[in-house]
């Protein structure tokens, strides 16, 4: 075979290229057809209204977003739950602060798209029905869905689009919600935390108590917030040029922190979703090598920050075998909304719950300030408080027994009052 | 002479049908090709291919590489999102199922490989395709890459999370320090010290209502994951069929309990 001319290899490339106007679909707007089809009838589109207090932001494109703000209803993330309990414990310390309402129930499942990712042991209709029967128990209490985790975000506006480009899967899962007593919903916007925060980075800033200036952080960028669904993450011009997603840098920027750049600030985390459980040691190689290694020899990072579940395990939990490998860094790992509140003065064991972080925090705290000897004092003689038996402190009313069992509460959105009198 | 410029373009021959029991270059030397694989191989291809997700996230390759050049996997193993669309586009049973025996289980599901695409291909998206078949028709290889994932298929097919706290045991997470397994002496007192109710469990991520989980366990059943699971582990199916059953009955005596229709 010799050397191919110019029309054989645009041939070829003909052959390979016919269906690629399937890809104009890829960048098209999903939100416009899952109007039209609740106008016909075939969904119930969960709406924004201004009881939810929303902000709009421009995403990659240009396109508009609201972000609600408030009657909010939280859907977990079972990583951060599971491990690093500082993280939604920040979140709703902030929104106690600023009286947001909303709903934190036992009444909602993962999204499971980490077995899907992980395992295969999933498919389309599993998911999208998941996701269904949580955005349901938002829509029945009113409230609007909040997700927590990063991989729910993405998984979630795959599964919006499947629901509004399928036919099959819709009916499928409006069949399945049907034998359950709901409806297909689909959620207006899929909001991601992270973007609460953001639109809220002015209020959450003007109650920073410590001089940040000389803290220097480097931002992991979490893939499942911008590349699983790239449209819809939110990038802004005056932030880093708008070339990367505009949370959670501008929050740090806004709170006084310098936000330092770094050789491989596009990598992942090494996180994999099985490889994290199962085949440890490509993640933390990858973790240790591609990220916290760069992060602190190129930008001498005092704290790692994200805004995800898996990236915040993974990038805090594999530094320690690094050890072997003279690799011994131990750069503190997290969430913007947990440097937020440690900033804001919130306490670092009970709220923010450092303890629970492999890579001390304790060396970061001191820099910025924080007399952390003194709360930790204070939190062992809290743990010593519950062992003997004595009251626990709590963000809102806890739920009742029945909701162990039942998703009752009906329509009614908690107000968190009694944690706003005791100045929680 | 298309078909002669695609095989030299391609880094995957593309091999004539009476060729295909021959091994193929990506199979690594000589196998054996029973009936049974050749069947099997052709059946999960027809699977693969008639799958509406297939024409929409395998688009077209030039083999530019930029798929590989940021992908996590690749720097670890010898694994390459830009073979993997090839395997998908290779139309060769034989490739595919050999891909599906182990190739596919490295990839991380980051999706840095869509991101830089040029052609817009779904390349995770297609990966997770031939993992839910190598589940699905129950492929030796997919028992085993799952044989340590039982426990957390156990956890959301039950509770609906999928980690808890209590599986941060000292014997299985030792690289992650001593202060991550301290953890677990205590383990209790510090779930109590979180100021969120549901998370004050160790045993989930957290605590998920009995009508919410069994209502998760209807949507795995109508959707038929809880058959594309017993095709690699009917055990642990059987497992989380008698725990939903004693819910079921516990679920009856409480809406008796609290008067709930």
């Amino acid at each position: 075979m010799g050397i191919l001319s110019a029309d054989q290899i645009r041939e070829v490339v003909r052959a390979r290229a016919e269906n690629r106007s399937v890809s104009d679909k890829k960048v098209s707007d999903v939100r416009e057809e899952m109007w039209t089809l609740h106008d016909r009838g075939e969904l119930i589109v969960i709406p924004i209204t201004p009881e939810n207090k929303p902000v709009e932001v421009e995403t990659l494109f240009g396109w508009k977003k609201k972000v609600p703000t408030d009657k909010l209803w939280h859907h977990k993330s079972c990583g951060q739950c599971g491990n690093i309990p500082g993280y939604p414990a920040s979140l709703l310390w902030f929104m106690n602060q600023f009286k947001t309402t909303y709903l934190n129930e036992p009444h909602q499942t993962s999204c499971t798209a980490w077995n899907y990712h992980g395992s295969g042991t999933s498919n389309p209709v599993a998911l999208a029905a998941v996701a269904v029967r949580n955005w349901y128990r938002a829509y029945e209490t009113g409230t609007y869905p909040l997700i927590h985790c990063g991989t729910s975000y993405g998984d979630y506006k795959e599964m919006r689009k499947v629901l509004v480009e399928n036919k099959e899967v819709r009916d499928k899962v409006r069949e399945i919600m049907h034998h359950m007593g709901k409806e297909l919903v689909i959620p207006e916007e899929i909001v991601h935390y992270s973007e609460w925060v953001h639109v809220k980075r002015d209020e959450i800033a003007s109650m920073v108590k410590y001089d940040l200036k000389d803290v220097v952080a480097t931002v992991h960028e979490p893939c499942h917030y911008y590349k699983m669904v790239p449209e819809d993450a939110i990038y802004d011009s005056s932030v880093l040029g708008g070339q990367r997603p505009a949370p959670p840098t501008a929050l740090l920027q806004k709170m006084g922190v310098s936000v330092a750049d770094y050789s491989t600030w596009y990598d992942c985390c090494g996180f994999g979703f099985r490889h994290i459980l199962t085949e440890r040691e490509f993640t933390r190689s990858f973790a240790t090598l591609r990220k916290i290694k760069p992060m602190v020899e190129e930008a001498h990072a005092d704290v790692a920050i994200t805004t995800d579940t898996g990236c915040v395990t993974t990038l805090d939990k594999s530094q320690w075998v690094g050890k072997v490998h003279g690799m011994d860094f131990l750069v503190p790992v997290l969430a913007e909304v947990q440097l937020a509140a440690l900033a804001a003065g919130a306490h670092p064991y009970k709220i923010v719950q450092v303890h629970w972080h492999t890579s001390p925090v304790e060396k970061l705290m001191e820099k910025m300030g924080i007399d952390y000897q003194s709360y930790r004092k204070d939190f062992t003689e809290y743990l010593n408080q519950i062992k003997s038996g004595g009251k626990i402190e709590y963000l809102y009313d806890p739920h009742s027994e029945i909701e162990k069992y039942f998703a009752v509460n009906k329509g009614q959105v908690i107000v968190e009052e009694q944690a706003l009198k005791r100045g929680e | 002479m298309v078909v002669e410029a695609l095989s030299v373009l391609r880094n995957l021959p593309a091999r004539k049908k009476e060729e295909q029991a021959e091994p193929s270059i990506l199979l690594g030397g000589s196998r054996d090709l029973g009936l049974d694989t050749l069947k099997l191989a052709q059946d999960i291809y027809d699977q693969f291919t008639a799958d509406p997700r297939y024409k929409e996230y395998v688009l077209g390759c030039l083999n530019c590489g930029e798929c590989t050049t940021g992908c996590p996997a690749a720097r670890f193993y010898d694994f390459s999102p830009r073979e993997m669309l090839q395997v998908a586009m290779s139309n060769d049973p034989l490739v595919l199922l050999n891909a599906m025996h182990e190739k596919i289980w490295a990839c991380c599901q980051c999706y840095t490989c869509n991101m830089r695409c040029r052609f817009g291909n779904d390349i995770a998206g297609i990966i997770s395709v031939m993992r839910e078949l190598a589940v699905k028709n129950g492929l030796d290889s997919a028992k085993e890459v799952l044989r340590p994932y039982t426990r957390i298929l156990l956890k959301v097919m039950t509770g609906g999370t999928q980690v808890s706290p209590d599986m941060i045991q000292p014997d299985f997470f030792v690289d992650w320090g001593p202060d991550a397994v301290s953890k677990a002496s205590d383990l209790k007192t510090l779930r109590k010290a979180i100021p969120i109710d549901v998370l004050q469990v160790t045993d989930s991520a957290w605590e998920v209502s009995m009508q919410t989980s069994l209502e998760l366990f209807q949507i795995y059943q109508e959707s038929g994951v809880i058959d594309i699971v017993r095709a690699v582990d009917p055990d642990l199916v059987e497992m989380i069929t008698d725990i939903v059953d004693e819910w079921r009955e516990e679920f009856e005596e409480m809406k008796e309990k609290y008067g709930v229709r």
